[in-house]
């Protein structure tokens, strides 16, 4: 404790020299101008020059572990989703935040997003923002969400005609589809050992809940006759920008282009699926701003991350695209939000993605699982959960 | 004055070449480090200073061998062969030996970041056990990295007991954290024998697709091609060269961004294609959702890709049968039909063969459209994620290496990226036998 | 043995193809007999469209007997109507491959004039026409310049650049007209001469432009309103490494043409043949270290030295084959009366090979004018992209689906290289086919 605050006011006092953080960012639209926003004020009251770079979220983490040890990555990022954080900490990039912050500063974030960004029982980054994904549904064609399964078949066949849609969502991706993995049983894609830790070992999402699972998102398309052929995220998307989509399973992140386009929408969680025992629950992710081990300028780093996740600043955030605050101060603020408050109430029923790197070996296989099921009427999902189970367990033990 | 002949006068002199080469970037990058201390320069000061060593060094040593100045022409070429060809593949196949992974980095993970509370020679006692706190078990051999402000010290641990453990080296300074090392290592031919133990799921099938793609492929251009050169080499046709110039368009546009555009067309529900069939009556094809019709999809787009190309090349090659052959066989009485298989087709067969082999090597590794327009995908039963219905050999090593699906396995990568190298010269010898390129050049 | 061959081959492809008519085509298990969202279904429709061709067929049948009967009539000769129908059907074909040809193109311009940003659009519009209802004609109600608006947005020109700008159109509008003159007049030597110099401006007008430009111009929101920037990037980058690609491989490819002498020729030849065949790109990794090493990751520079490495042995190859076709009698000449061959080189060689060095610059430019793996590894941060990444950001960056403007980056980003292959034409088709291989 000592040893924090001694950093700390270390800290402090350097944060008042010159110098320049580079901040990479995923952020577009009003999001990014929010951060450029907060990088100005930042310069101005610590004199560090702040540059922020626009880089594609799906190459930050590459470049990242790439980057950063040859002195070529970011100073820090804003932000990654919590499910990287075992890798990217393994890999040596991140710095532990635990000596940079209090008590009383986490204790204003919520404790399951603290959890998120704890790697080996160290915190490695400050979580920002919090988002699953939840049923959105247009008010145009939907009055009331559906509250049980009958009620959302039905409503999502009857607003299936030529030009419209009742119920389109990214079914390829597993991100999308684990609310049905956890209705048919798996609390999260591993069990906990003893200690409360996730053990690699104990795979949740193969054997009957698998088999059980892919057979409700093959029925989705071959029975149900909702989701058809060919539709992705963009599809999806799109679809509900353009008012021709009554639901749509979809997160935070897309609700600023849904406001844009002057749709009246909803948030709901999604019934439970015919025979599940447990509700629907979505994967909770938490996104958080990491620091880089090898930066030059950590102590600027490290006060302009903890100046961007404060309540204050993370209302503002909110109010730039719609995202979630995983800061107490800043939930009590926008309790009144409909957002908020409405995924507030599907957050309560997720649990978060696992932040372990073993995670990484389980996207691609389940990915290709989920999609050999929707792909042929007829496809064998017995044989297919054995051999997602079999390759992941390969690469896991490798 | 004269040159040495024969191989010792070729391996005089090539040796005096690299050695030249060798000088200079040695020079460079002492010259770097002695300014590392005072200036901080960028990296590149290595080139730089290597230039200037070389300029210099090339005319003394051409006036001491006269007959040296010959080789001076490859000069360029070979310097930036060696820095920018040779030396990332000689880094490559180091690589496809190693377990190396974005997890594997040879860098410290900063997770296990232990406090050191007490310092005593080689001995430090941790904060926590050192088990728990390095996460390793046993801890004996593990690499770490012993630090504080300013200061790095890779070393390994001899032993380790409760909160305590020996390394191999005394730091020589106080240290503050220490954290273990996620080294990779040499694992010899451990990638290979993976590759191989999973060729079912992924070697094999790839194998053969990659195959039938580059021969079905070039097979289909080419006939489309010759049926579209013999048409407008018709020179009764009137607009033939508008046609000619009209047609090659899809050669003309940027592939990456058309094949793009082919992703959109081809989407099962929503796509151009789908909506013109449907107005034939004809039901949706899942161009891109079935392991069997992405391939069909795939041909296709190629086709449109390339078959201006072999339209081109066909004209070219048509262009050098004479006239009066075809006079000749019809004063002989010869139909249009017999002209056409008795004369053009085995007139054909010389410019054309080179091109149809240059042409299959080329879609042999041809990564940009199977990546752009199918990623691979879809999903294929009983194959590994990073090898789908349609990937072929190079996009499955970059999915292996550089995608979400390969996790960075940049060794495994590494790996297939030998076996295709390997592959391609099988291939291209092949090609160069039966088109006896190589004995032109002699 | 080589017939064989060809048996084998066209066996093995017919299996192929009633494998697939087996199970794919005619198993009605393997497809859904269901009709797509959102398109318009016309039961036995292609009936209908072979009945519009054979239509058409026998109108040209119709047109060429009475055109033939009729001349046959006026110049009392006799002459068969059937090179006239052939001759007709064979138009009919090539144009309904050019509407095939060019449909995925017509779809991309329309996408990019609708506003309504979806390439994927699910209303179905009803005009009554049917193929503009199915939407096999694309649909544009509104058609607006908002997606090009879209991709300037923001951009700030400098006086002088737009003067460069314009000095550029004028030196195209130039070459164009002169290419025009061309092909209806005689060519003449003036018209040889000022297009050579019309076209330096061109370049030149076009490289000042690019290195003039910074990313503080272009003050647009979004991401796409760098498209310009991606450029201007691009420019730089693929302009440069095309001219590194001749300087690298001019000397090189002299040495191998002429230097017979030299022990060891033939082998490093080969050696540039098999260092070629390396998937060069998935040396990734390797060519990140070493960049990193050198601190030009992330610099315009960096990207050009890496991407050199990739035409050295191809253009060296392509530029010693041309000048073993030029005779060398003319440099002997030069030699006996005194000349180094440094001087023969320069003097008499480089003035020739014109051509050539116009193929290998256009050859990189063009193949690294889009090239977007490599670029996206070194180059980091929307501002230093080229096209190629920006392209590729529309259609995959995190849940963004941008139909629209990517469309109109496409036709805007498509038509450098349109102009050039169209303008160089004649290099493309002859560097192609004597080097045998395609990109």
């Amino acid at each position: 404790m000592k040893r924090a605050v001694a950093v700390l006011a270390l800290g402090l006092s350097l944060a008042l020299a010159q110098g320049k953080i580079t901040v990479w960012t995923h952020f577009g639209g009003p999001e990014l101008e929010w951060l450029k926003a907060q990088a100005q004020a930042y310069e101005k009251t610590s004199g560090t020059k702040v540059e922020v770079v626009e880089v594609p979220f799906g190459d930050i983490k590459q470049k990242f572990i790439l980057g950063a040890p040859q002195g070529q990555a970011a100073d820090l990022v804003v932000t990654i989703p919590h499910d990287w954080l075992g890798e990217m900490a393994q890999a040596g990039v991140l710095e532990p935040m635990g000596k940079y912050v209090t008590q009383s500063y986490l204790s204003d974030l919520q404790g399951v997003a603290v959890e998120a960004f704890t790697f080996g029982g160290k915190l490695m980054g400050l979580p920002a923002f919090a988002e699953s994904v939840a049923l959105i549904y247009n008010k145009k064609y939907v009055k009331e969400p559906p509250k049980t399964w009958e009620e959302f078949l039905s409503l999502a066949q009857k607003l299936t005609t030529g030009s419209t849609f009742g119920f389109l969502y990214n079914i390829g991706d597993p991100y999308f589809n684990f609310g049905f993995f956890r209705a048919f049983g798996a609390d999260n894609v591993f069990a906990k050992d003893a200690k409360g830790n996730l053990d690699p070992s104990k795979l949740l999402i193969g054997g009957e809940v698998g088999e059980k699972a892919l057979g409700f998102i093959k029925d989705l398309r071959f029975r149900y006759n909702l989701v058809p052929e060919g539709v992705d995220y963009g599809v999806a998307d799109g679809a509900f920008k353009d008012g021709a989509l009554a639901m749509i399973i979809n997160g935070p992140w897309a609700l600023g282009d849904y406001k844009k386009a002057k749709i009246d929408f909803g948030i709901a969680p999604f019934p439970t699926p015919p025979g599940a025992k447990n509700p629907w629950g979505p994967f909770l992710g938490v996104q958080g701003v990491v620091v880089n081990a090898y930066s030059k300028n950590k102590t600027a780093a490290v006060n302009f991350a903890k100046t961007l996740v404060t309540g204050k600043n993370l209302v503002s955030f909110n109010q730039a695209g719609g995202r979630i605050p995983v800061s107490k101060s800043a939930a009590k603020t926008l309790e009144k939000d409909p957002v908020v408050s409405g995924f507030s109430k599907v957050f309560a029923l997720g649990t978060p993605m696992p932040n372990i790197p073993e995670m990484g070996k389980v996207w691609g296989p389940w990915a290709n699982a989920i999609n050999l099921a929707i792909q042929r009427p007829d496809s064998n999902l017995k044989k297919i959960v054995e051999d997602m189970v079999a390759e992941i367990r390969k690469g896991i033990g490798r | 004055m004269k040159h040495p002949p024969g191989l010792k006068g070729f391996l005089l002199a090539l040796s005096l070449l690299l050695g030249l080469l060798i000088l200079s970037t040695g020079v460079g990058i002492l010259g770097y480090l002695a300014l590392e201390a005072y200036l901080a320069p960028p990296g590149w000061t290595i080139l730089v200073l290597a230039l200037l060593v070389m300029v210099p060094g090339a005319i003394l040593v051409g006036r001491l061998f006269p007959w040296l100045t010959d080789w001076y022409y490859f000069l360029p070429a070979l310097s930036f062969l060696l820095v920018f060809t040779l030396y990332p593949i000689a880094l490559t196949v180091y690589l496809a030996f190693t377990d190396y992974s974005g997890a594997r980095s040879g860098f410290p993970d900063r997770s296990t970041e232990t406090q050191v509370v007490a310092q005593e020679g080689p001995r430090l006692l941790l904060e926590e056990p050192v088990e728990e706190a390095l996460r390793c078990r046993p801890c004996a051999g593990e690499t770490v990295e012993v630090y504080a402000e300013g200061h790095r010290l890779r070393a390994r641990i001899l032993e380790a007991e409760g909160n305590a453990l020996v390394l191999d080296r005394i730091p020589p300074f106080q240290a503050a954290f220490v954290a273990k090392v996620n080294a990779f290592r040499f694992v010899g031919l451990r990638n290979f024998s993976f590759i191989l133990s999973q060729a079912s799921k992924a070697l094999f099938p790839v194998f053969a697709w990659n195959v039938v793609f580059a021969l079905s492929t070039v097979l289909l251009n080419a006939l489309f091609g010759l049926i579209l050169g013999l048409v407008l080499n018709n020179k009764a046709l009137k607009l033939r060269n508008f046609y000619r110039t009209v047609l090659i368009v899809s050669w003309a546009l940027p592939g990456v961004i058309t094949v793009q555009v082919w992703v959109a067309l081809l989407n099962y529900n929503f796509g151009a294609i789908n909506r013109l069939l449907g107005v034939l009556g004809i039901y949706p094809i899942p161009w891109l959702n079935d392991p069997d019709w992405a391939k069909v999809a795939i041909l296709l787009v190629n086709l449109w890709l390339g078959f201006p190309y072999m339209m081109t090349a066909t004209l070219g090659a048509l262009s050098t049968i004479p006239d009066e052959l075809y006079e000749a066989a019809k004063v002989d009485g010869a139909n249009p039909w017999q002209a056409l298989w008795g004369i053009t087709l085995p007139l054909l067969e010389k410019p054309m063969l080179p091109i149809l082999l240059s042409s299959f090597a080329f879609n042999f590794n041809n990564f940009y459209i199977i990546y752009l327009l199918t990623g691979g995908g879809p999903a294929q039963e009983g194959r590994l994620a990073t090898a789908q219905a349609t990937d072929i050999l190079i996009s499955w090593a970059y999915k292996t290496a550089f995608s979400a699906e390969g996790q960075s396995a940049y060794g495994l990568g590494a790996a297939i990226s030998l076996l295709i190298f390997v592959l391609t010269v099988a291939i291209s010898l092949v090609n160069f036998r039966v088109t006896g390129a190589l004995r032109e050049v002699r | 043995m080589r017939r064989l061959l060809a048996f084998l081959l066209v066996g093995l492809a017919l299996y192929g193809v009633y494998w697939f008519a087996l199970n794919r085509l005619f198993d009605a298990g393997s497809y859904r007999k269901q009709v797509a969202f959102g398109s318009v279904f016309v039961p036995y429709g292609w009936v209908y469209a072979l009945g519009l061709l054979l239509g058409l067929v026998l109108l040209l049948l119709l047109y060429s007997l009475i055109h033939t009967a009729l001349t046959n009539r006026i110049q009392g000769r006799k002459r068969s109507p059937w090179p006239l129908f052939w001759q007709g059907v064979t138009h009919l074909f090539l144009w309904v491959l050019i509407l095939l040809v060019y449909y995925p193109v017509v779809q991309v311009v329309a996408a990019s004039f609708d506003p309504t940003n979806n390439l994927f659009s699910f209303r179905r519009p009803d005009t009554g026409f049917l193929l503009l209802d199915a939407k096999v004609i694309p649909y544009v109600p509104e058609p607006s310049l908002e997606n090009y608006a879209k991709l300037v947005e923001g951009v700030v020109l400098y006086p002088y650049q737009v003067g460069l700008l314009l000095l550029g159109g004028l030196a195209l509008l130039g070459v164009a007209l002169i290419g025009l003159l061309r092909r209806l007049l005689t060519p003449e030597d003036w018209m040889d001469f000022w297009q050579g110099r019309l076209l330096l401006l061109l370049a030149l007008a076009v490289f000042a432009l690019a290195l003039t430009l910074s990313p503080r111009q272009f003050t647009g929101q979004g991401t796409e309103a760098k498209f310009l920037l991606w450029v201007r990037n691009t420019f730089l980058i693929s302009g440069l490494t095309g001219l590194l690609a001749v300087l690298l491989t001019a000397t090189a490819g002299y040495a191998f043409a002429r230097f017979r002498h030299l022990p060891g020729r033939y082998p490093m030849l080969l050696f540039l043949i098999f260092v070629q065949m390396f998937p060069g790109f998935l040396a990734l990794v390797a060519i990140y270290y070493l960049l990193s090493r050198l601190d030009l990751l992330n610099t315009f520079t960096g990207l050009v030295l890496a991407y050199s490495g990739g035409i050295i042995s191809f253009g060296t190859w392509v530029y010693k084959g041309y000048l073993e076709s030029i005779s060398p009698s003319l440099e002997e000449a030069a030699m006996v009366d005194g000349a180094t061959k440094w001087q023969v080189f320069t003097k008499i060689l480089l003035p020739l090979s014109a051509p050539m060095f116009v193929f290998i610059f256009l050859l990189q430019f063009v193949g690294t004018y889009s090239e977007f793996v490599l670029a996206n590894l070194v180059l980091t941060g929307v501002e230093s992209w080229n096209v190629g990444v920006g392209l590729r950001s529309f259609t995959t960056g995190q849940f963004q689906t941008k139909w629209g403007i990517f469309a109109a980056a496409s036709v805007l980003g498509s038509l450098p290289i349109l102009l050039l292959f169209y303008g160089f034409q004649q290099y493309f088709v002859s560097g192609y086919t004597a080097g045998a291989v395609k990109e």
